[in-house]
């Protein structure tokens, strides 16, 4: 908490507080609608603070971050289903599982020089044959996919992540939250700033003696494991899992808009990058409807020119221009 | 407590205003009442952008057309039309607005994820939903009460598929010695290869499955996958497949003149898109996919078909039926259920949803009745083959226009 009070300074720590007692309270007052675009909201937090980790901290480009999700969320959801076992001990094998297949990219991609865009078409690699792999396992349904059952009776045992939208809506603040803290204190602790003398030039980083192997492999470890997690938030809020819904490409995008919109390489970038983008897409499908355009795909050319936009004008994300606009951010961030 | 007005209204006036607020909402209520049961508004949540599009569009434009045909029908609805662009979380917040701005039942949606993601909310928020498309067969096995489907389930697909080969057989007095079965290696290619495994030796099929051939659908060809369909030299092949792979397929076949007696889909599209026979003309004649079809024989389809060509005259009714029939009797299912419930209230409407006995509607088989999981068993398949580049009926014999065309002619000299 301290860490993330001294990314402000002291209009900000007012915003933000106004900010959390409003999404806190936002349920008494909102529709189930709003409700539930915030909850997805949060989830893009959550999922888009794992991958600026890895990418606006390390600099380590991951286009499969979708791998991780689908990972987490099959391996909690088929243990639920085939053996009765709670998400809040499914997502530690989860986890670990997720973190397994974090560890060999990274090993690969680091131990043998693998950089950039090519690192970049490892991850992609991964989760596609990941995605192709579980086509055929047919424990976890194949590609017939694996539904978690609704059962009323187990409505309300929120401990097995069986609840309501109220409940989702709170366990994603929660994990977004979560996420910014965590975020937060890495950011400011030894290893970020390695993970930044990294990311800027790694050769002079080696240079002044930080292990870039070491520091690149925890941004992938933790990365992978966190957002695991969000994948166990997501197959317990959907109830069904599919390889082609959860690890295609288009997922790891949509889960890297909001930190490159937001800002990388910021605390707070993901976390307005979702709150952008998110209500953005819903926005523009009223305003389509209003307008009286009904032409399938519209809201996605909208979609498209209006992140051009936001790009063309804040090219280093919304989040830095944002607190240097309001004077939200103290110095030192 | 003296009034800043200057007005104080005294016993009466209060006792006058109250006697005519009693009596407006009195007179007016029935009426307010009557309003709110006079129409059903209903969300149509369909794939019509994104990975599902074409499906999406060929159902949306028979949603189109529903309301003024069911409205010849007496059935008075009112549709929200809404893209959830192929995308779970779209599905999810968009089906939250729809019952937030009024929808009182909801239908769709084509894609098993985003089919159960409505699911839940219309479970929590005591809405009906009839699924018109979607084959998952876990979709009525969860549990949900708000949720019935009018739609066969893959397996089903398949079964009703391989019967109704027998039944071509049987009417042609063409046999078969072997087949083989091609299929793409997508979602829907793989789940129903998985029922052909189950079902293909329990349907007492007369003729040996040699093989069976995953392809990928986004190859550049299929000339690997034809040249061992050639090797094995069946008179059948029955394919599960989408448009762009089956034109590679038939295209594959003539390359190599490799000709079966019968090229058939047991359930699956591909065969019949527009696509399909816009890029293999002649080509794309003759052959046959058994799939429950608009009954071109019904009333209603033939309403349906009138009002589909004079709202979109650029598409063929017989291309899109399959997609825009079961659209038009998701939307009948929920207007029948209103009409006879007479409210809008989600579980008296559920009620009348799940006691649904329609005779008279679109799609090929008896009566539309849900059991108690839902699910519609009565829907039947038909065999459908491409005749001048149309989809026709040509079996079980009551429903045909045509009678089907068996062994299929050589691909050299059709025109």
């Amino acid at each position: 908490m301290k860490a993330l009070w001294g990314e402000m300074n002291g209009r900000g720590r007012v915003v933000l507080a106004v900010a959390v007692l409003l999404l806190l309270l936002a349920p008494t007052v909102a529709t189930r609608y709003l409700v539930s675009v915030l909850t997805l909201i949060f989830y893009f937090v959550y999922v888009g603070q794992a991958w600026n980790l890895m990418m606006g901290y390390a600099g380590q480009l991951s286009l499969g971050h979708a791998l991780y999700v689908g990972v987490g969320g099959y391996v909690s959801a088929a243990l639920w289903v085939h053996f009765g076992i709670g998400p809040w001990l499914g997502v530690f094998p989860a986890v670990l599982l997720a973190a397994s297949f974090g560890a060999a990219i990274g090993w690969l991609g680091f131990r043998f020089g693998i950089e950039g865009v090519y690192f970049a078409l490892l991850t992609i690699a991964f989760a596609e044959f990941t995605r192709i792999g579980f086509d055929h396992i047919d424990v976890v349904g194949g590609a017939g996919g694996l539904f978690i059952p609704y059962e009323e009776a187990r409505l309300g045992e929120w401990w097995n992540l069986r609840g309501g939208q109220l409940f989702f809506y709170y366990l994603a603040f929660g994990l977004a939250a979560i996420a910014v803290l965590v975020t937060a204190l890495l950011a400011r602790s030894r290893l970020g700033y390695q993970w930044r003398a990294v990311r800027e030039d790694e050769a002079a980083a080696r240079a002044l003696g930080i292990d870039a192997f070491r520091a690149k492999m925890k941004a992938i470890l933790i990365s992978s494991a966190m957002t695991a997690v969000g994948g166990v938030f997501y197959a317990f809020y959907y109830n069904s899992l599919f390889p082609a819904q959860m690890f295609e490409m288009s997922r790891s995008i949509e889960l890297i808009l909001g930190p490159i919109v937001g800002g990388l390489g910021t605390v707070f970038g993901p976390v307005i990058g979702a709150f952008l983008l998110t209500p953005l897409g819903e926005i523009l499908i009223g305003v389509t409807e209003a307008l009286g355009i009904n032409a399938p795909g519209a809201k996605a050319v909208f979609f498209g020119l209006t992140l051009m936009v936001i790009i063309y004008l804040v090219p280093t994300g919304v989040w830095p221009w944002l607190s240097k606009t309001l004077g939200l951010t103290g110095r030192r961030s | 407590m003296a009034s800043n007005t200057g007005f104080r209204p005294s016993r009466r006036d209060l006792l006058g205003a109250a006697a005519a607020v009693s009596a407006t909402a009195l007179i007016g209520a029935p009426a307010i009442v009557r309003a709110e049961a006079k129409t059903l508004k209903i969300a149509k949540l369909l794939p019509r952008s994104g990975l599902f599009a074409a499906a999406g569009q060929s159902c949306h434009r028979g949603a189109v057309v529903t309301p003024k045909v069911l409205a010849d029908y007496g059935y008075a609805v009112e549709l929200m039309h809404i893209d959830f662009e192929s995308n779970v979380d779209v599905a999810r917040t968009q089906t939250e607005r729809a019952i937030a701005e009024g929808a009182q039942c909801v239908t769709g949606a084509f894609e098993s994820g985003a089919t159960l993601a409505i699911a839940q909310v219309c479970e929590q928020r005591q809405i009906p939903f009839v699924i018109d498309i979607g084959s998952a067969p876990q979709l009525t096995e969860q549990g949900y009460k708000y949720l019935v489907r009018n739609f066969q389930t893959n397996p089903m697909l398949v079964e009703n598929g391989l019967r109704q080969i027998k039944d071509l057989m049987a009417a042609t007095k063409v046999s078969f010695e072997s087949a083989v079965y091609v299929h793409a290696n997508d979602t829907f290619g793989t789940l129903s290869r998985k029922a052909m495994d189950e079902l293909f030796p329990k349907a007492g099929m007369p003729f040996p499955l040699k093989d069976s051939i995953a392809y990928d659908p986004k190859a550049q060809d299929l000339a690997v996958e034809v040249t061992k369909i050639r090797a094995i030299d069946p008179d059948l092949v029955m394919v599960t497949s989408r448009s762009s792979d089956a034109i590679k397929l038939v295209r594959d076949m003539v390359r190599q003149r490799f000709e079966p007696k019968a090229i058939v889909s047991p359930g699956s599209p591909g065969l019949y898109d527009e696509e399909f026979y816009q890029a293999l003309g002649p080509l794309a004649d003759f052959h046959l996919y058994n799939l429950p079809w608009a009954n071109p024989k019904s009333e209603m389809t033939q309403a349906l078909a009138a009002a589909f060509k004079q709202a979109h005259p650029k598409n063929r009714f017989e291309v899109d039926c399959f997609n825009a029939g079961f659209t038009f009797e998701g939307i009948l299912i929920a207007a029948d259920a209103f009409k006879r419930a007479g409210t809008a209230d989600g579980p008296t409407l559920m009620e009348a949803v799940k006691a649904t006995n329609i005779e008279r509607h679109v799609m090929t088989g008896g009566p539309i009745r849900f059991d108690e999981k839902g699910q519609n068993n009565d829907i039947t398949s038909a065999v459908v083959q491409s005749r001048h580049r149309t989809p026709t009926v040509v079996l079980p014999a009551d429903v045909a226009v045509m009678v089907p065309v068996l062994p299929m002619p050589a691909w050299q000299g059709r025109s």
